[in-house]
């Protein structure tokens, strides 16, 4: 090649490198132009714009910048992009329905977005800068974001303990402790309780084969007049405990084969007085005088019963025990005298009190059970035969371990079933490509995976041992919201000592008040010191509000307080001995530091009791929450007896600050003057009803 | 030589990039998840749920515990104590009687009592019980389920008077 030639490049090489380096350009601009017309950018400038639009424009400008904001808490882990499009979220003008998003202001709640960002609560991708990947699942990101009805699974992560502000979560929690979730699977903050569901070796005392297939079949009593079946639970929509196993007839038949084959310990049938057997064998009028009986225990404060009312079959009563309609059908008569007798004897972790029964009432009501509440068609559709078939009781055993049964029923002599399920104390915090979609049409993440998977197991797995549940549709979103709650050991610094651990106090009564508290289940449903139910009065410091003598005839003769409740004190029968063994302990320990029960108060005069009577009647209008006798609101306790129940430093006290006695009550805390408590106080004492430590109901003993 | 077509080519690339960019769509056809913290049902149309933001949840869970028993024809207890007052206290949906009052008035009388504001003493004051902010979610509560339903005012009126 000549040596001119070497500079010269030739016209058509010249073209391609024009054309080229264009065309390079261009693409190099297209990086920046793509960034002027991100989504971003468009956000920024129409939030400058509806700014610009209104009369608090500075206000609504003072932080504007026109970069990317975001918010940063590395020890939450937090870098939050959100805030570069949602600007309005602090700003108090905004929070009207009528601004548009992503511009309106955050909600008032208890932690504000500045300290604690936006993914911590709403899950989503905080480093994202587009609309699609900062809220949904996509390819590059896992995490969606939590639509707002499970927005209270995040509150779970911290809050261990329920809070009320997050309803759902709580509820969802209560569901998932109630249907003894916990049987099968691991669950983040719900321990395993001494008994899920009856021991069931000696079940062959109790009932029937035939029951117990349809049991299977359909773990329900009750069916209403359409065949829609209702469920025992304190609400007809209510899931049973025992939920319905995927299990055909022949199977069903093989359990039932199994259960009925165990060896148990047959009971004494119970010898009444032949007395009282002679005296009301005959009589044409027991089994109302039973009903009568089982109406005054008030054993509807935990067993409900179907009642029809308007021709629609309501369930009436609680729910701690189960539903009772049809038990006469159910339980054999030998063993229903020994359960009432002693309900401990056979199930030592149950919840049943142990009544004292004189022979004529459990007699009476015995009767009254096996008689009144039966249904003559239920076990009609049975057909199984009479004899257990060696080759179906090894079957049921086989079942029994297949079907996880030893997961939440003991029997003897049989090893409990630890762990069957998966353990699910991580599941809130599982990500895309842990769950097994299965064939299931679906979007790919975490919480379409867990609606449908609760809602039905069999629906993302085919071969799913899982029960089906039928939850009421809100129930769904609360076990759903418990479930996202569950995220395991947070790994976060900043997270993990946030954690608000779930303190779940015991209460150990011991001696003579331990064996009576026992026995009659107190803290099933009074609470002792933060242990125990809430259906009834917290006793904590029932010593230091109520006088001894009262406590004692109460538990003799418990007569409600509050004449609107359904739920009452059943009438249990103490002795005269247990009561003051109760009432001595609830007395003197179960006290308030707040309430001195020894200082000295100087007699009330009668004027400061006029004084009292006009607060309480004219100024302050007591009346309309609390009755004295007959008149009065329902609201608040009958203060008829108040002088013979209640302590008098604890009045005081209470009318000072009832909040300080008692944290839930809704007794409005007001701002009485010294003057104005004592009158009150003078005034309350002086009412005493008559006569009501002899006079009372029939007590139940043998007449 | 073949400058217009080598613009126009270069054209056609740039236009077709940043169509690409412009990803407009996307905001579009994002789907806003469930709005609702809580709901309550309609109390003259149970059929109809009214859903709520925090606040006003927070203020149904306050009025369930302290004002359901007198502002509301059935208690969790069963019957309701509005029979045995006199005068009868308004019903907490009663759009007809309360929307006219004012929220700072409302925030006065639950606060302070009746017989502050000049009414029936047997509405109590709630001032030392509740937190102005429990309070304030309850009249956000109220007027949520107003019927008929609330409506803001143009101008805040007094918080001394009714009207």
């Amino acid at each position: 090649m000549a040596a001119e030639d070497m500079g010269k490049i030739s016209d058509r090489v010249r073209l391609v490198f024009t054309i080229s380096s264009v065309i390079f350009l261009i693409v190099l601009a297209v990086a920046p132009l793509r960034n002027l017309f991100s989504e971003w950018k468009y956000y920024k400038r129409e939030y400058f714009r509806m700014a610009d639009g209104r009369p608090d424009t500075k206000k609504l400008l003072a932080d504007f910048h026109p970069g990317i904001d975001q918010i940063w808490q590395p020890n939450l882990n937090v870098t939050d992009r959100c805030v570069t499009c949602h600007q309005g979220i602090n700003q108090p003008s905004l929070t009207d329905a009528t601004i548009p998003q992503p511009f309106r202001a955050h909600p008032i709640i208890p932690h504000r977005a500045t300290e604690w960002g936006c993914t911590v609560c709403h899950r989503g991708q905080g480093f994202a800068t587009e609309v699609k990947e900062a809220h949904q699942t996509t390819l590059a990101w896992e995490q969606p974001i939590l639509p707002v009805r499970y927005i209270q699974g995040t509150c779970g992560v911290c809050h261990r303990t329920d809070i009320p502000e997050a309803p759902r979560l709580a509820r969802g929690r209560a569901v998932i402790e109630d249907l003894s979730c916990i049987g099968c699977h691991k669950l983040q903050g719900i321990e395993r309780p001494l008994m899920l569901g009856p021991d069931l070796t000696n079940i062959k005392n109790k009932t029937s084969r035939e029951w117990i297939f349809k049991w299977l079949k359909d773990p329900r009593t009750l069916t209403d007049g359409n065949g829609n079946i209702s469920v025992n639970g304190y609400e007809n929509e209510d899931e049973p405990r025992m939920p319905r196993f995927r299990l055909n007839d022949t199977e069903r038949a093989a359990l039932s084969a199994f259960l009925i084959d165990r060896k148990s310990n047959l009971i004494e049938p119970y010898k009444f007085d032949s007395r009282v057997t002679a005296a009301w064998e005959k009589k044409p009028d027991l089994v109302d005088q039973g009903e009568t009986r089982f109406r005054q225990m008030f054993c509807s404060t935990c067993h409900s019963l179907a009642v029809v009312r308007g021709g629609e079959t309501q369930l009436i009563g609680g729910d701690i025990g189960p539903e009772l309609t049809k038990v006469g059908s159910k339980v054999k008569p030998d063993w229903l005298v020994s359960w009432l007798q002693n309900p401990q004897a056979y199930l030592p972790q149950g919840l049943m009190p142990r009544y004292g029964w004189s022979d004529e009432d459990l007699y009476k009501v015995n009767h009254y059970v096996m008689d009144r509440l039966t249904d003559p068609d239920l076990l009609k559709d049975v057909r199984i035969p009479e004899q257990a078939q060696a080759n179906d009781i090894q079957s049921g055993n086989r079942l029994f371990q297949q079907k996880g049964c030893g997961s939440c029923h003991v029997i003897a002599g049989m090893k409990a079933q630890k762990d069957f399920g998966p353990d699910l104390s991580a599941e809130g915090a599982k990500s895309v490509s842990e769950l097994d979609f299965g064939a299931a049409k679906m979007p790919r993440n975490l919480i379409p995976y867990l609606e449908s998977k609760i809602a039905d197991p069999v629906s993302v797995n085919p071969n799913a041992r899982m029960p089906q549940y039928h939850f009421k549709e809100g129930d769904l979103g609360s076990v759903v919201t418990a479930a996202l709650s569950m995220r395991g050991t947070q790994t976060t610094p900043g997270i993990h000592a946030l954690v608000i651990a779930d303190a779940r106090p015991e209460y150990q009564a011991a001696g003579d008040f331990g064996k009576a508290y026992e026995r009659y289940k107190c803290y099933v449903c009074h609470r002792f010191n933060g242990y125990g139910g809430t259906l009834a009065p917290d006793l904590s410091y029932e010593g230091s509000r109520a006088r001894q003598p009262w406590i004692t005839e109460f538990l003799k003769n418990p007569q409600t307080l509050r004449p609107t409740l359904t739920f009452r004190m059943p009438q249990f029968n103490v002795t005269d001995e247990e009561a003051r063994v109760l009432a001595n302990y609830l007395a003197l320990v179960m006290q308030t530091n707040r309430v001195d029960l020894t200082a000295h108060h100087p007699e009330f005069t009668s004027d400061q009791a006029s004084a009292g009577k006009q607060l309480y009647e004219v100024t302050y209008q007591c009346q309309s929450c609390h009755t004295i006798g007959s008149a009065g609101g329902y609201v608040g306790p009958n203060l008829i007896n108040a002088g013979n129940w209640l302590n008098t430093a604890w009045i005081q006290e209470w009318l000072t600050d009832p909040q300080a006695l008692v944290p839930d009550t809704i007794e409005p805390h007001r701002a009485f003057t010294a003057e104005e408590k004592s009158a009150l106080t003078a005034y309350l004492v002086t009412l005493k009803q008559s006569g009501t430590v002899k006079a009372s109901v029939p007590s139940g003993g043998s007449r | 030589m073949k400058w217009p077509s080598v613009i126009m080519i270069s054209a056609l690339v740039a236009v077709a990039a940043l169509q690409g960019c412009r990803q407009k769509s996307s905001a579009t056809d994002f789907k806003p998840p469930d709005k609702a913290y809580g709901s309550e049902p309609d109390w003259n149309n149970s059929q109809q749920i009214i859903s709520l933001n925090y606040q006003q949840t927070q203020g149904q869970r306050i009025f369930y515990s302290n004002c359901v028993w007198c502002h509301a024809s059935a208690t969790p207890a069963g019957p309701s104590n509005m029979s045995n007052l006199k005068p009868q206290p308004p019903l907490a949906n009663d759009g007809a009687t309360l929307n006219s009052l004012s929220n700072d008035y409302l925030q006065n009388i639950i606060t302070l009592g009746g017989s502050a504001m000049s009414k029936s003493a047997m509405m109590p004051p709630w001032g030392r019980t509740l937190k102005q902010d429990e309070i304030r979610a309850v009249i956000a509560f109220v007027r949520a389920i107003a019927q008929p339903p609330y409506q803001q005012p143009a101008r805040t009126s007094s918080q001394y008077s009714e009207k």
